[in-house]
């Protein structure tokens, strides 16, 4: 454009990109994966059932950590001044959601390697003989340790979503809806995560107590729908910029991402695959993993679509 | 807070010319890539033969209930004792939270620093020695007022008392302290 007062370059408003949707994206698959386990644990423990080496629970000590590792590493990279980062764990503003995140992460995070740690204990103890004391005090307080990660896991899924509703200006994105909308998705990409996991490396019989997980992905999956119809209907009634927004799931690129990825492959495809299926396909390893994959892809889309068309469409 | 500084921009006055924000780029150093104030011009509007433009100013709107300092998590962005909205460059991590938030979308990432910028009425220079932010005094038509609301005696006072006057985005609450006096042809549109 031509214009005499000069570059309009800056005044991009999608100033969050892909590397913080993939971001919460992974932290939500961390935060999910760890619920997912834990309340498996819990209602195989209330029904006086075996809980050790269940494939769902270390799938979950697997991606618990690492997700969320990876999704830190995204994170201070994309800063401009990545190597000051610590200034974030010094200085607290607490009317703002990212330190509350921070403080959520800074306890979540090491007690994700403990819950990894007493999963794999016999590996852990092989290659750190070291940590046998360490470990021994952990286990006593197992339980008390998973209800704190459990909380805390519930928080890092809800916080992604106060991080972006936060920002005032975003119709699409400063919902009360979000949080919610998130922490659903979060607990559905954590089932499917800890699905393809187990079935790639820990499932000796093909069903493994996948059954229970399969459990939650229904209301799972409901309430993630809702949410998104919460979201677009609500923006109806909230004025005439929150009303041009939802040209967002009608127009343009991120229209078909929302239909194509978030509605097709994150819930059309798991829905009906675990209605019409074929039983005898329900439990074979080529139609766990591929339904498992049409949900994380249909997460990763919803990241996306949230952090580009939220922030495309400025009230 | 004794001080409550704020700005008005006569939208009648104003020829969008330009020479506020070349003031200000000479006066902060700000890099030729980007930029603390623009006046866009934008329109026509009206029906030939009578139409006309508005003259838009975009720059910081020191809000008083400022969201970019709201969401900043380590309190680099901060409210001084005289309101003016202001960075902590040594507490900024540049997570680009306050860029995202800001409504008016005046915030950037200066290039040298790697530390979001923006206009804080010359507040460490010119504010400092007393006198008016670079924009208000280079002004050809006095198209800017600037000064302290909370003196009743200052011209800026007179200007608000006496005459019609909006802000922009008002419903979103962030009370800014950049007022506009709309221009008799166009009205008000925020």
């Amino acid at each position: 454009m031509n214009n005499i007062w000069g570059s309009m370059e800056q005044y991009d408003p999608v100033v969050w990109n892909w590397i913080i949707a993939v971001y919460l994206f992974m932290a939500g698959l961390s935060a999910g994966s760890m619920l997912v386990a834990i309340g498996l644990k819990w209602y195989k423990q209330s029904r006086g059932l075996p809980t050790e080496g269940l494939p769902v629970i270390k799938a979950a000590a697997v991606i618990g950590p690492v997700a969320i590792c990876l999704g830190m590493a995204l994170l201070v990279l994309d800063l401009t001044k990545p190597f000051e980062f610590y200034h974030i764990l010094l200085n607290y503003n607490l009317t703002s959601v990212m330190a509350w995140g921070v403080i959520a992460l800074l306890i979540y995070i090491p007690l994700v390697f403990v819950f990894a740690a007493l999963v794999f204990e016999k590996q852990v103890l092989h290659y750190a003989p070291w940590l046998a004391g360490v470990l021994k005090v952990c286990r006593q307080v197992e339980n008390t340790l998973n209800k704190l990660i459990f909380a805390l896991g519930l928080g890092v899924g809800v916080y992604t979503g106060f991080l972006l509703s936060a920002m005032i200006s975003y119709p699409i994105l400063n919902t009360a809806v979000l949080p919610a909308l998130f922490l659903a998705s979060a607990m559905s990409v954590g089932s499917a995560g800890n699905i393809l996991v187990a079935t790639l490396f820990f499932s000796k019989k093909e069903s493994d107590c996948i059954e229970q997980v399969h459990r939650i992905e229904y209301p799972v999956a409901f309430n993630e729908a809702l949410c998104l119809v919460l979201l677009f209907v609500g923006l109806n009634f909230s004025g005439p910029a929150a009303q041009a927004a939802t040209a967002a799931i009608t127009t343009g690129t991120w229209a078909s991402v929302f239909w194509i990825g978030v509605v097709g492959l994150g819930l059309v495809v798991p829905v009906l695959a675990s209605t019409l299926a074929p039983k005898a396909w329900r439990h074979s390893k080529g139609f766990l993993i591929t339904v498992s994959c049409s949900t994380i892809l249909g997460v990763l889309a919803l990241r996306h679509f949230v952090v580009y068309a939220g922030q495309s469409y400025i009230s | 807070m004794t001080k409550r500084y704020v700005l008005v921009h006569d939208e009648n006055k104003c020829i969008g010319c330009q020479a506020c924000n070349v003031a200000c780029r000479s006066e902060n150093n700000v890099p030729e890539s980007v930029t603390r104030i623009q006046v866009r011009i934008e329109g026509p509007y009206g029906n030939f033969p009578h139409l006309h433009f508005k003259y838009n100013r975009v720059s910081c709107e020191q809000c008083e209930n400022a969201p970019c300092v709201k969401v900043c998590p380590t309190g680099a962005a901060y409210v001084n004792d005289d309101g003016i909205v202001s960075i902590n460059e040594k507490k900024c991590v540049g997570c680009l939270y306050c860029v995202a938030a800001c409504p008016y979308k005046v915030r950037f990432i200066n290039p040298e620093t790697r530390v979001p910028d923006k206009c804080d009425f010359c507040k460490e220079t010119r504010l400092a020695r007393g006198e008016e932010p670079a924009c208000v005094t280079v002004c050809p038509t006095q198209a800017l007022v600037f000064g302290d609301a909370n003196d009743m005696s200052s011209e800026v006072r007179k200007v608000l008392d006496t005459k019609p006057h909006y802000q922009q985005k008002v419903n979103l609450g962030t009370e800014p302290r950049v007022y506009r006096i709309p221009s008799r042809k166009g009205g008000i549109k925020a």
